[in-house]
């Protein structure tokens, strides 16, 4: 065969091919009638060894592109993932797939919470010791004096019992999940920017406890902060978690290729850090609703603590059945 | 940085894909950064136009109005995050600034784009956008398929889809051909006119530019003049025997200008 034969023999089949594969550009394969569909699954072999044919002849540049661009289309509409019921695979994800997840990862989830500890413990001491060093790790936020509180324990649930409580319940979702995303995302930094956050948020939180405590509102610092902020701390502690094992993916890459390995841990942490979500739809429903209210804060606290109990449990006990798991389909 | 890419398919055919580059990329991000403030903008003039004053929230009372506070801020924050997980999700990979510029993501290895790919590449724009996509920038401008690092750690590639002119260009460097000297001995063997000969010599210097259909209407309107008037006929209408006619009338000249260069070759020889 000539390479003129070639061209003149196969054109019918391209031109039948793009005009399939130019009307699915707006809806995609669902523009197809039954026909077309087979047309489609029958013409694309051909045309694609015709790449490799139109290769071998050597023939002219532009037809050369315009058969492999067909064809790199019709791949494109036949190799494609199969459409996915999201409701059905966001249950399931949730069922099965997020605890088992979870509990793969729990190295990274120690790590976190270890970073975390030494980081809130050094610096409530650090402010025990000296109480002006509350400044130090919540600068400019202080509005207590150390000679004169000014506000009571009262005041602080007062002033923020007059924010409307379903905006405030809204931003606070908003701004929670932000730092849990980027907390995630600054793991491509082989993790340092996700310690800086753990370390940022621990020591601001230390900071407080221990100027809260020097005036004597222990108490009425932690009925404030424990009824959402426990789960809420334990949520960004997770999406910390997936944050150091995107960092440390590409820090320790074992015996795939950096570049592999780097894939791999996003596909696990991207999951682990979606999964927080819920917790922090939760959280912000109780810190808009649940914190400014006139419960006790006995109550409050042990609310906060039974939550947090809750969803640990659920991500210790929850998707041991036999189902496939998730992650192996994907 | 490379402007392809090549994939291989089921089918072992290796096929070839352009890469966008950095200059489309960075105007489809314009765009849909454009369309986002433009969301925001409709947004605030919500906010306004219900009467609440974002500042003044504080001690508003009516029930309406803070539940309407509660999904703007929720929608302003759905937008930030999920503006370009929803289309690329919905569009197989394309947000409308990047369909503009005829572009998609896909898979490195092939194939539409995943729901988790989605979700780490978008997630990972917050770190690839520090310092008005720098990040971004270098890292596509270093890597060899223009990935940024949301996409390195997706796994996907932006590809352009951009369909190139398939019709017959004039090519401004290929101008001096026109102007060529014919040789008498070409003319001599091939028994055409100057101008006919110059006709075909250029159709045979560009055929490689030229498809099928474009090669179809051109031919026989460059052979069927110099047939009626040599009186020669050819079997058929077909492109094979029109190519394959053009072809021996080149060969022709080629061998007769040889041999004439020859000739002059020995002749300085000689001398």
């Amino acid at each position: 065969m000539t390479p003129a034969r070639f061209l003149e023999t196969r054109a019918k089949a391209w031109n039948r091919l793009e005009a399939i594969v130019s009307k699915t550009s707006k809806k995609g394969v669902r523009a197809l009638d039954d026909k077309e569909l087979h047309e489609l699954t029958r013409l694309y072999p051909a045309v694609a060894i015709d790449v490799a044919r139109a290769r071998m002849y050597n023939i002219d540049p532009m037809t050369q592109k315009r058969i492999n661009q067909i064809a790199i289309s019709a791949h494109g509409l036949l190799y494609r993932r199969k459409n996915v019921r999201y409701l059905q695979t966001i249950w399931e994800f949730f069922c099965y797939g997020y605890p088992r997840l979870f509990r793969r990862l729990w190295p990274y989830i120690t790590l976190a919470t270890v970073l975390f500890v030494i980081c809130i413990l050094g610096s409530y001491v650090s402010t025990q010791v000296k109480p002006s060093n509350a400044y130090i790790f919540v600068p400019g936020q202080l509005d207590l004096t150390d000679e004169d509180p000014g506000v009571s324990g009262k005041d602080i649930s007062e002033r923020f019992r007059r924010i409307p409580k379903p905006p405030m319940a809204a931003g606070i979702m908003a701004n929670n999940i932000s730092v849990a995303f980027k907390a995630f995302a600054l793991g491509i930094t082989a993790g340092i920017g996700t310690c800086y956050v753990i370390i940022f948020n621990s020591m601001v939180l230390g900071g407080f406890a221990g100027h809260f405590s020097n005036h004597g509102l222990a108490y009425e610092f932690w009925s404030f902060i424990a009824p959402h902020g426990v789960l809420e701390i334990f949520a960004i502690l997770v999406s910390a978690a997936a944050g150091l094992r995107l960092g440390l993916s590409l820090v320790l890459p074992g015996e795939l290729k950096r570049s592999a390995s780097l894939r791999v841990g996003a596909q696990d942490a991207v999951l682990l850090v979606l999964g927080t979500i819920p917790m922090f739809i939760i959280a912000g429903f109780i810190e808009g609703f649940v914190t400014p209210s006139y419960i006790p804060g006995a109550m409050k606290i042990i609310l906060g603590v039974t939550i947090t109990l809750l969803t640990i449990a659920y991500l210790i006990l929850a998707g041991r059945s036999s189902l496939p798991d998730i992650k192996s389909k994907s | 940085m490379q402007d392809f890419d090549l994939i291989e398919t089921p089918e072992n055919v290796e096929l070839e894909r352009s890469l966008a580059g950095i200059g489309s990329r960075f105007i489809a991000g314009l765009l849909d950064n454009l369309l986002i403030a433009l969301m925001y903008l409709i947004l605030f003039v919500l906010l306004l136009v219900v009467g609440i004053n974002v500042a003044g929230s504080i001690g508003i009372s009516n029930a309406a109005e803070m539940w309407l506070l509660a999904i703007i801020i929720l929608i302003a924050f759905a937008i930030y995050w999920g503006y370009f997980v929803l289309f690329e999700m919905y569009t197989n990979g394309q947000s409308p600034g990047k369909k503009y510029m005829k572009i998609r993501v896909v898979q490195v290895e092939g194939g539409g784009i995943s729901f988790n790919s989605i979700a780490i590449r978008n997630l990972l724009r917050v770190v690839d956008a520090i310092g008005g996509y720098a990040v971004a920038g270098i890292t596509m401008f270093v890597t060899k398929k223009v990935q940024r690092l949301g996409d390195l750690a997706a796994g996907t590639v932006v590809i352009s889809e951009e369909v190139p002119n398939y019709s017959a260009r004039y090519d401004k460097k290929k101008k001096i051909l026109d102007n060529e000297a014919i040789t008498s001995a070409a003319l001599e063997a091939t028994g055409l006119k100057p101008e006919e000969y110059r006709l075909l010599h250029n159709y045979w210097l560009r055929r490689d530019e030229l498809n099928v259909e474009a090669k179809k209407q051109l031919l026989p309107q460059l052979i069927h003049p110099i047939l009626n008037r040599t009186g020669h006929s050819l079997a058929t209408e077909s492109l094979v025997v029109l190519e394959e006619y053009v072809e021996k009338i080149m060969a022709k000249a080629r061998k007769a200008e040889q041999e004439a260069t020859k000739g002059t070759d020995n002749l300085e020889a000689e001398l």
